[in-house]
């Protein structure tokens, strides 16, 4: 009885505009006409003011417009943006016709906002746009990729390689400790979730445009704290069709030196050699005779095979491909856009790709000149071939470092030689080729997304747009691990085993837009109401089977033993929101939105919050006493405050449940239920407020362009998932405590010329942020996260959010006078790590006491720089981005550089401690032991700091003169991307973030990161 | 004019959003019951009371770690290929057990949240209705035993510890808790074993059988009695059992097969089905031999943990001619890579249909433990009387070995720590008897003494790596165990036991 309310619901709203088609009104003495652009295609939305007064209309959706003057005569300023203003003298009666100019400079654009557009020059929150002309010839395989770089606060981060990954992004700085951290992502209106997923074309993309500050973003209240990304689809253009071809050819490679250098078969076996040597001399104060060395290393050099089982994982020469065909068209009433694309990028670990078909149709029509529509639809289907796990040491790229190098790929009969290691004290584990080929691990993502929309023109200044949004997406996912798989230290035949999954989520919304837009005189206001609604439910369905009679059917109907599960989430929300934009004069600018929003999510008490957000700005530039000042043709103070929220928690957080723990009575099953989790009926959203100052700037007939921009934001309420003492039944529980501040500059700045035939352009972000924890209100002051021997990361205030923490590594002991002097530790040994004795009691437990902050995984500044220029047929570009200061807590070196010999190391582990004469580097310890060796500490630290030159691209393009060729362009361009890596960390991606969330800056690698070399073709038609 | 008829506008949005939304923003998780809406009925409360003791599978699974292997019955099958044990497991053979052991910690969160269940199904129960009172009271009966055996496993870990028996009010109550002393400890399982002899059946009705009884409830209390020294309460207690009508089985391996569950000398066991999904144990998985592969366990595939591995200690313990060696120790398997014989439990070792999934269930009390703690009670009070004689000679003569009589109490004494070692190996006793009938420091001269021979001469060869310093080095200290790290870093008002 619920879900009929709720299925309803979105459309409660579109009796509305038929209350308002009823209303009418006159008018009397008149000019009118139409407003034309230089295709002749009608331009709508231009203001029209009788110079000498303060009368002023706009032109309707057909460019139309009627305008009643005074007397027989009078002149009218037509202005646009995007246009140059016109005067025309018009006579009463008369119908004109007027063409207006465009006009090139960026601060007449259009910057596309919240629920609506808005002229740049009025603009007065934090908005950026990505440049996408300057990432054109990148080849994107995630639309994400095309974020990088790009805008400043917005940190985009490569921490995977997977083929078709998402790339990591942060909008100023991480705002939350518990609940989600990456922004709202809304394509053609339709406010999709917190992530894009794999199925989209980036070559469908008009626009991308990042709402940072308050005043932009909490129109979409609840969601509105992490930033939003807009993205606007292509639509057809006025004028003759364009078929538009294009295809582009890559290769992929590790260059060799972003390569981790382990030891060989030989070294291997030498340092196995050593440490059972070394451990006689050391425990048993004897020089050890040869025969105490097992045979398999007691003569490394005899060791003839040496296997570098990274190399063997990899897919050298990987190729990414990419086909697009788009076609746009558009006359006077109807524009629309079709697209076909496939996209294939085959992984550079074996066996592994992704690849995306996708179609779409765009279509917009105007129906009268009150009455226009459209629809909007897009579908995918992305197939992954994914490898196992790929993340962490015990997963395939971890794995195929540290296993054994003195066995074979294959057999000498060619087949997999299956099982790495497993004896002489070595870890087994799996052939990591083999689990390449051989495990079948495949998803498929299948979406749709259609929006559809229609919107009335009325009373001249209103207009109401109901639209409607759907989202079906069906994901499955299939793994078989054949029986002659081994596991880590399990040696095959193993039981084969069988993993589907049935994934498909539903999501609508449904918006119900009024806004009035107005100019008379000085004065401008543009208002709108809105309220919408969203759900989304998911279903689950997944199947597991093991005892396969074979390995050859690798379906759950040759399984002897299955399980089977369905389940069932979901979410809705709805809002009430509104905006008023003013501007007076053209030079001071004013804006206030405000929202009350409702989510599932929360708790029973708090079902709704309310997101209010105000901003004004001052075109200086436009006050009398700056007109003399004639090289600044823009600038702008601005300044914006608002509440913002994150709802990203988990859907019924709030509520606690049962869950199933049955039992067994007299051999019959009975069933029984436990508590699985607290509840917590007043869980809300995390609530940010926002202050952002920010001045833009244009000069020299808008060649240089700049912006500086301050923000402070502070985010209350912060949701935590709060460790419980156990002796609650629990160790975990989600509340709304904490603090944390976010604040920052960003400075943006672009230089556009043109000498002679030579144009050029350069363009530069810097983003400063610094995030403090100012209150952790719950039981206990901090937040500990990870584990002693796996790196932990701290929250509490004053700290950034997750320094890492351990103990700080004063070097390693020499001797035992030397441990004798030092603080004691029990069991150390020479050769092991020397702790800072932090709470100064001469003794170091074996424990968190003795831990201080060791790191800030926080850059103290990130930045991009995108360079480029065209000379006659040929253009290049350049784009650069890296980080400044801020460390890595290199987790994975517990087990490639741990010294018990059950691994290979890195090469490096040459320079360990062996005895008080070779000491070492001083930053190795001794293999005698483990202990004081693997907790965290700062040893494993290492400065991320880093700059990639991220892509170098050159064009040719070729405008034949001659009719006889089919093409009215040709575009031919070479691309080298993640070209070339500068920084001092040893591993190979410093992007790297194997956990995230308040675990950031541990690497424990992940999917490597590929170069790519592309070749590629445009055609346009 | 128009600024006026916007205002109604958006007024009359406001309200149609506000009565459109009814209902809309309820969502519930359609896969699970709410906790308000459960311990409603008695079909729920039976239940929640199941849940309890399905939360005793995982402490069972997991118990030997703490139960037997800092013991001198059991050590590890040295794996020299992993060493990322040697702080987990390992630790609790080679007394290197420190705050941040993982299996400490977890084993610490699966207690406190059966005795969370069990806390709050007595608190939800009040609630109720349609309950009986003697419903009322048979459920109350076994969760508060439930509770009991929870805390005299915990406070024989940790000595001091928390003491908790209300579901809390609000979570942030947690934290108003610190360890308790040992005595008050010992107060609250005496009451609530107390109610549970007055309130628990002797028998259950077919399809309960299982549940906890009046004489499990009586074993129990005599078992605190005996570890709190008040050896006259425990013989009364303990006295209570016998016309309850238990008796041995004529075979000492029919307590521990499959076949033969909750037999007639079965007082309380974990139970478990290897035909019903979920509900399988699979100890001998975790017991047999490391390279075993299906020599053990009849399945190829396997690929055994090698853990809790009788040592030469306990194999030498046993009398010549003791049926119990042949049920309780299996010598037939040889490591395929040194040649050497690995022992394992046999007691939990039988075929079983599915790969993975063993039929065994896990004893907790057995006639013969009543048997013997009676024996010891009595000989503690002056002197080994007929009697005590009787009791322990009816647990020699099932093993095939011959009565016993005319020895002094401290003699008789040593004889029947013998013998429980031998009749309840692996039962997870072997920890609690050593520290029950020594003073702290003869322990830890006893494992001293233990240790050294295993150091000297392991049960499982390791293959030439040498020793840590500290390994098999034990401290007074050591006879309790460190509250998890992740407790006191949570609250660090949390005191740790002395020594760590």
């Amino acid at each position: 009885m619920k879900n009929k309310h709720s299925l309803l619901r979105p459309f409660c709203f579109t009796w509305l505009w038929l209350f308002f088609s009823i209303m009418a009104h006159g008018q009397s003495q008149q000019v009118s006409g139409i407003i034309k652009d230089e295709t002749g295609a009608a331009v709508e939305g231009a203001d029209i003011i009788v110079k000498g007064s303060t009368k002023g209309v706009q032109s309707g959706t057909t460019g139309k417009f009627i305008i009643s003057i005074q007397g027989a005569s009078a002149t009218l300023i037509i202005s646009h943006v995007g246009f140059t203003t016109q005067e025309v003298p018009a006579s009463a009666g008369s119908t004109q016709e007027i063409f207006l100019k465009r006009n090139a400079s960026a601060l007449n654009d259009v910057v596309v906002i919240g629920y609506g557009t808005q002229r740049r020059r009025e603009v007065t929150g934090a908005i950026a746009v990505a440049d996408l002309a300057a990432t054109k010839d990148v080849p994107v395989a995630n639309p994400t990729r095309l974020l990088l770089g790009q805008a400043p606060g917005v940190t985009v981060k490569q921490a995977t390689g997977r083929p078709g990954g998402e790339f990591e992004i942060n909008v100023r700085g991480l705002g939350s400790l518990g609940a989600g951290s990456a922004p709202l992502y809304v394509v053609d209106g339709f406010p999709v979730g917190t992530g894009l997923g794999q199925n989209f074309n980036g070559s469908d993309i008009e626009n991308i445009t990042i709402l940072k500050d308050a005043v932009s973003t909490a129109i979409y209240g609840a969601r509105g704290s992490n930033g939003v990304v807009l993205i606007t689809t292509k639509n057809g253009r006025p004028g003759a069709p364009v078929l538009n071809v294009s295809s582009s050819y890559g290769i992929q490679n590790i260059p060799s030196g972003r390569k981790v250098k382990m030891l060989d078969g030989q070294e291997f076996a030498q340092f196995k050699k050593d440490i059972f040597m070394d451990k006689i001399r050391y425990f048993e104060n004897r020089e050890p005779d040869i025969t105490e060395v097992p045979l398999n290393y007691r003569y490394p050099e005899q060791v003839k095979t040496s296997t570098n089982w990274f190399d063997a994982t990899l897919h050298d020469n990987a190729p990414f491909s990419n086909y697009y065909v788009s076609l746009s068209q558009g006359n006077n009433n109807v524009h629309s856009f079709l697209s076909a694309g496939y996209t294939r990028q085959e992984g550079i670990l074996l066996n592994t790709k992704f690849d995306n078909f996708s179609v779409r149709g765009n279509i917009d029509g105007k129906v009268n000149d009150n009455i226009s529509m459209g629809l909007r639809v897009n579908a995918d289907l992305a197939t992954n071939n994914l490898a196992q796990a790929t993340e962490g040491r015990d997963n395939i790229v971890g794995a195929s470092l540290i296993a054994d190098p003195r066995d074979p790929i294959r057999n000498p009969d060619g087949s997999y030689f299956a099982y790495i290691g497993g004896h002489d004290g070595v870890f087994g584990f799996a052939n990591p080729v083999m689990s390449l080929t051989d495990i079948q691990s495949r998803s498929n993502v299948g979406q749709m997304v259609a929006n559809a929309f229609i919107e009335i023109s009325f009373l001249k200044n209103f207009k109401f747009k109901s639209s409607l949004n759907g989202l079906l997406n069906y994901n499955s996912y299939k793994q078989f691990v054949p029986s002659y798989i081994p596991g880590e230290n399990a040696p095959p035949p193993r039981d084969a085993s069988e993993a589907d999954q049935q994934i498909n989520t539903r999501n609508y919304s449904a918006d119900q837009l009024l806004t009035y837009n107005n100019t008379f005189g000085s004065h401008r206001i543009n208002v709108l109401v809105g309220y919408t609604a969203q759900d989304e439910k998911t279903t689950t369905l997944n199947a597991g089977g093991t005892q396969y009679a074979n390995d050859l059917t690798p379906f759950l109907s040759s399984a002897a033993l299955k399980t089977n599960g369905s389940g069932e989430y979901g979410w809705s929300l709805d809002a009430f929101f509104g905006r008023v934009n003013y501007v007076f004069a053209e030079k001071y600018l004013f804006s206030g939105s405000f929202r009350r929003e409702g989510s599932s999510r929360f708790g029973e008490n708090v079902k709704y919050g309310n997101f209010p957000a105000v901003s004004a700005g001052w075109r200086i530039s436009n006050e009398n006493f700056m007109s003399g000042v004639s090289w600044l043709s823009d600038l702008k103070l601005r300044g914006s405050w608002g509440i913002t929220g994150n709802n990203g928690i988990p859907n019924y957080g709030s509520l606690a449940f049962m869950s199933n723990n049955n039992y067994v009575l007299d051999n019959n099953l009975v069933r029984g239920q436990v508590v699985s989790n607290l509840p917590n009926p007043t869980l809300k959203w995390e609530r940010s407020k926002q202050l952002d100052l920010g001045v833009d700037l244009a000069a020299f007939g808008d060649k240089l362009t700049f912006t500086a921009e301050y923000y402070d934001k502070i985010t209350n309420d912060m949701l935590l998932s709060i460790p419980l003492p156990a002796i609650s039944g629990f160790t975990s529980y989600l509340a709304n405590i904490g603090k944390v501040q976010n604040k920052g500059f960003e400075f943006a700045a672009r230089y556009k010329t043109k000498v002679q035939s030579v144009g050029l352009w350069v363009s530069g972000n810097v983003s400063i942020n610094r995030n403090k924890v100012l209150a952790i209100n719950g039981p206990s002051d901090q937040l500990l996260a990870g584990d002693f021997y796996g790196g932990y990361n701290i929250s509490r205030p004053g700290s950034p959010i997750g320094a890492i923490f351990g103990f700080k590594m004063l070097g390693v002991f020499k001797n035992q006078a030397d441990i004798d002097k030092s603080p004691f530790q029990d069991g150390a040994i020479p050769g092991v790590y020397k702790y800072y004795d932090a709470d100064h009691n001469d003794t170091i437990s074996y424990d968190t006491k003795d831990m201080v902050q060791i790191g800030n995984p926080w850059p103290k500044f990130t930045y991009g720089l995108s360079a480029g220029g065209d000379f006659k047929h040929f253009d290049f570009s350049i784009l650069i981005n890296g980080a400044q200061g801020y460390d890595i807590y290199r987790v994975i070196e517990a087990s490639t550089m741990n010294m018990d010999g059950v691994f290979n190391v890195l090469e490096e582990s040459k320079q360990r401690y062996r005895n008080e004469q070779n000491p070492g580097n001083g930053r190795l310890a001794t293999t005698n032991t483990w202990k004081w060796e693997r907790e965290s500490n700062s040893r494993y630290i290492y400065s991320g700091s880093h700059m990639w030159i991220k892509n170098i691209s050159i064009g040719y393009t070729f405008n034949p003169a001659t009719p006889k060729l089919m093409f009215k362009s040709l575009r031919l361009y070479a691309s080298g991307d993640n070209m070339f890596l500068f920084t001092k960390y040893p591993g190979s991606n410093p992007d790297v973030n194997n956990r995230g969330g308040i675990n950031p800056g541990l690497d424990d690698e992940a999917y490597p990161l590929a170069r790519t070399f592309t070749f590629g073709a445009n055609f346009t038609f | 004019m128009r600024i006026i008829i916007i205002r109604l506008l958006a007024i009359t949005f406001a309200l149609s959003a506000v009565s459109c939304a009814k209902n809309y923003l309820n969502k519930t998780d359609p896969t699970k019951v709410s906790t308000d809406l459960f311990y409603k009925d008695p079909t729920q409360l039976e239940q929640a009371v199941n849940g309890v003791y399905g939360t005793l599978q995982g402490i069972a699974n997991d118990q030997w770690i703490t139960n037997e292997l800092p013991s001198d019955n059991t050590t590890i099958d040295f794996n020299p290929g992993d060493r990322g044990q040697s702080d987990r497991i390992e630790a609790f053979e080679f007394y290197t057990v420190n705050a941040n052991s993982t299996n400490l910690n977890s084993s610490y969160i699966n207690y406190y949240n059966s005795i969370y269940n069990a806390n709050n199904t007595l608190a939800k129960m009040q609630g109720a209705t349609g309950l009986s009172d003697s419903v009322k009271a048979v459920n109350e009966g076994q969760l508060k035993f439930i509770r009991a055996y929870l805390y005299f496993e915990l406070t024989q870990y940790y000595g001091d510890v928390i003491l908790i028996t209300q579901p809390l009010v609000q979570p942030s109550d947690a934290w108003t808790y610190q360890r308790e002393k040992q005595e008050n400890v010992y107060t609250q399982i005496e009451s609530d074993l107390k109610d549970a002899v007055n309130d628990l059946p002797v028998k259950y009705e077919a399809g309960h059988i299982g549940r906890a009884t009046k004489g499990a409830a009586l074993s129990l209390l005599g078992k605190v009695y005996l570890t709190e020294k008040k050896y006259t309460d425990a013989v009364t207690t303990l006295n209570q059992v016998l016309p309850l009508g238990y008796d041995l089985n004529t075979d000492y391996a029919d307590a521990f097969n499959p076949q033969k569950k909750n037999g007639i000398e079965s007082i309380f066991e974990i139970q478990y089905d290897a035909a019903i999904d979920g509900e399988w144990s699979s100890f001998i998985y975790t017991f047999a031999p490391r390279l075993s592969a299906g020599a053990v366990t009849g399945w190829s595939q396997s690929n055994p943990g090698g853990w809790n591995i009788p040592t030469n200690d306990i194999i030498n313990a046993y009398e010549a001619g003791d049926t119990r060696k042949d049920a309780s120790v299996g010598l037939n398997f040889k490591s395929p890579v040194t040649g050497l014989t690995v022992p394992y439990i046999k007691k939990y070792a039988h075929t079983h249909a599915v790969y993975g999934r063993t039929d065994d269930n896990w004893p907790v009390l057995r006639y013969s433990d009543v048997l013997l703690m009676l024996a010891e009670a009595i000989n503690e009070q002056g002197a080994p009387t007929t009697e005590a004689y009787t009791y322990l000679n009816k647990v020699r003569e099932r093993a095939g070995l011959s009565d016993l009589s005319g020895l002094s109490q401290a003699v008789f004494r040593d004889t029947l720590a013998h013998e429980r070692r031998v009749e309840l190996a692996f039962e997870n006793w072997r920890w609690f008897d050593l520290k029950r009938t020594m003073t702290p420091a003869d322990l830890t001269t006893f494992i001293n003494n233990y240790a050294a021979k295993e150091k000297a001469n392991p049960t499982v060869t390791r293959q030439g790596v040498p020793y840590s310093n500290t390994d098999y080095v034990f401290s007074q200290y050591e006879a309790l165990f460190p509250i998890p790290a992740n407790e006191i870093i949570v609250n660090p008002k949390l005191t740790q036991t002395p020594g760590y």
